[in-house]
């Protein structure tokens, strides 16, 4: 599943980073506490969180993260925006709850998986 | 004129646009050269000058002035003898304005110059706060055209004058004394430690953390990612690094009272460091345990301050170690071994 496909399951807008993106979701991480995220160990990961701050970009930058979603509909600053171009962090903005979100991406990639 | 409030503008509670769009249209004498600041990719020592040194640590002390009802022709008198192009015009501390040449000019032009000094001073100032960094004053300097700038106390109280003359008296003093150390360090060469170890793929950065400075934290650690990338150092070890950067750097911002961190590659190992003047830690034991923080809520509404920092650092490195002394500093160095897995 790509950024692309993410934007599609999760009804979101890509707001910074490549919509042609290859990288594929590898795991996904919800979480709001950043020192947790820079705890869990898998490559690609998606990052689902309400956090709307640069850190949330950086944190993703370090882990090696494939993409944020920042849910509910949150506004994005500008400056989260520019430092998720910088990085190449695609970021998605997604009118769903945390809860909703998580849901359909693991329906999603349980799809994914037995096709 | 009993009740009289002159308008004071600083730096501290507004945004600098805000501060800009409010710049009072009086006399612009002492024409202020532009200095430029150091961006974030600036001299890391020239950058730790400006956020360590304080406006107090460089303002004059002994603040000629003058109170409301001195004559102009006394204050025109004050500032020839004493070489002075601005008069503070105050009273037990209490600021009401300030004289400057140009005020003297059209005092002597329009007849004036035996009136008291309240009825033509500047009443809308711009001063600076004692506790501001140094980087303030420069920028205030770049920003408007005034030659100087009177500095408060946090109880809005006079307490000096800042000039740009005395800025750059200070920095050029630091300054020599910066680069003495750097130059007795090189010419100790080799000797200097372990951690000048050199080899055939050896690197040294440093990086300046500003205290409270958000915005920028994070960004060290990003950059610090991206050259393990370039430099191809395993995928893993090079995640284990930049969190260990990542959460010092976080550290350092909000716990301290700014500082360095320095990555290190070395043929055989990668040493991230994170030295800051500050607090310290009273109690380095549990500072290190999971979920013990002292964090603001701020800072937590940041995605930060669970208490899993030090830990966390700790977590993902070969060696840690940690010093620190309550009222001076903390210092953290990660060891990560690469000779395990880079072949």
């Amino acid at each position: 599943m790509t950024i692309a496909d993410v934007v599609k399951v999760l009804n979101g807008k890509l707001m910074a980073g490549d919509a042609a993106s290859p990288r594929v979701v590898g795991a996904v991480v919800a979480n709001d506490l950043m020192s947790d995220v820079l705890l869990f160990d898998a490559d690609d990961a998606l990052l689902l969180t309400s956090l709307a701050s640069d850190q949330a970009i950086r944190t993703a930058h370090i882990v090696g993260a494939m993409g944020v979603v920042v849910h509910n509909a949150k506004p994005l600053s500008e400056t989260m925006i520019k430092v998720a171009n910088d990085l190449h962090i695609p970021l998605v903005s997604s009118p769903l709850s945390k809860y909703d979100a998580c849901v359909k991406m693991h329906d999603a990639l349980e799809m994914e998986n037995r096709a | 004129m009993e009740n009289y409030t002159p308008t004071i503008i600083t730096g501290e509670q507004q945004q600098d646009d805000e501060i800009f769009a409010k710049i009072p249209a009086f006399d612009a004498d002492g024409q202020a050269g532009h200095v430029t600041l150091p961006s974030g990719d600036g001299s890391v020592i020239i950058m730790e000058l400006l956020q360590r040194f304080k406006v107090r640590d460089v303002m004059k002390r002994t603040v000629i002035s003058v109170s409301r009802g001195t004559k102009m022709r006394e204050a025109q008198r004050i500032m020839r003898e004493n070489r002075i192009s601005g008069l503070p015009v105050s009273e037990e501390g209490r600021l009401f304005g300030i004289v400057s040449v140009n005020d003297i000019i059209n005092a002597l032009d329009n007849g004036w110059i035996d009136e008291p000094c309240e009825n033509h001073m500047a009443s809308s100032l711009v001063v600076l706060e004692a506790g501001m960094p140094l980087a303030y004053a420069l920028r205030y300097f770049n920003n408007y055209t005034y030659g100087r700038f009177p500095v408060l106390d946090s109880s809005r109280k006079l307490v000096g004058i800042i000039s740009q003359r005395d800025v750059m008296r200070a920095l050029l003093y630091e300054l020599s004394v910066e680069i003495r150390k750097l130059e007795r360090k090189a010419a100790r060469g080799t000797n200097a430690g372990p951690e000048h170890a050199s080899g055939e793929n050896y690197f040294r950065k440093e990086f300046a953390v500003v205290h409270n400075d958000l915005g920028s934290a994070g960004r060290a650690a990003n950059e610090i990612k991206q050259i393990l990338k370039e430099r191809k150092i395993d995928r893993s070890i090079a995640r284990r690094v930049a969190v260990a950067a990542y959460e010092l750097e976080i550290n350092i911002c909000i716990h301290s009272h700014g500082g360095i961190l320095t990555f290190i590659l070395a043929d055989d190992k990668i040493t991230i460091r994170a030295k800051d003047r500050g607090p310290g830690i009273p109690d380095i034991e549990w500072a290190c345990r999971d979920g013990t923080s002292t964090a603001n809520d701020w800072i937590r509404s940041m995605g930060f301050g669970a208490g899993m920092g030090l830990s966390n650092s700790k977590r993902v490195s070969d060696e840690f170690d940690i010093k620190s002394e309550v009222g001076k500093f903390t210092q953290v160095t990660c060891v990560f071994s690469l000779s395990a897995k880079q072949e």
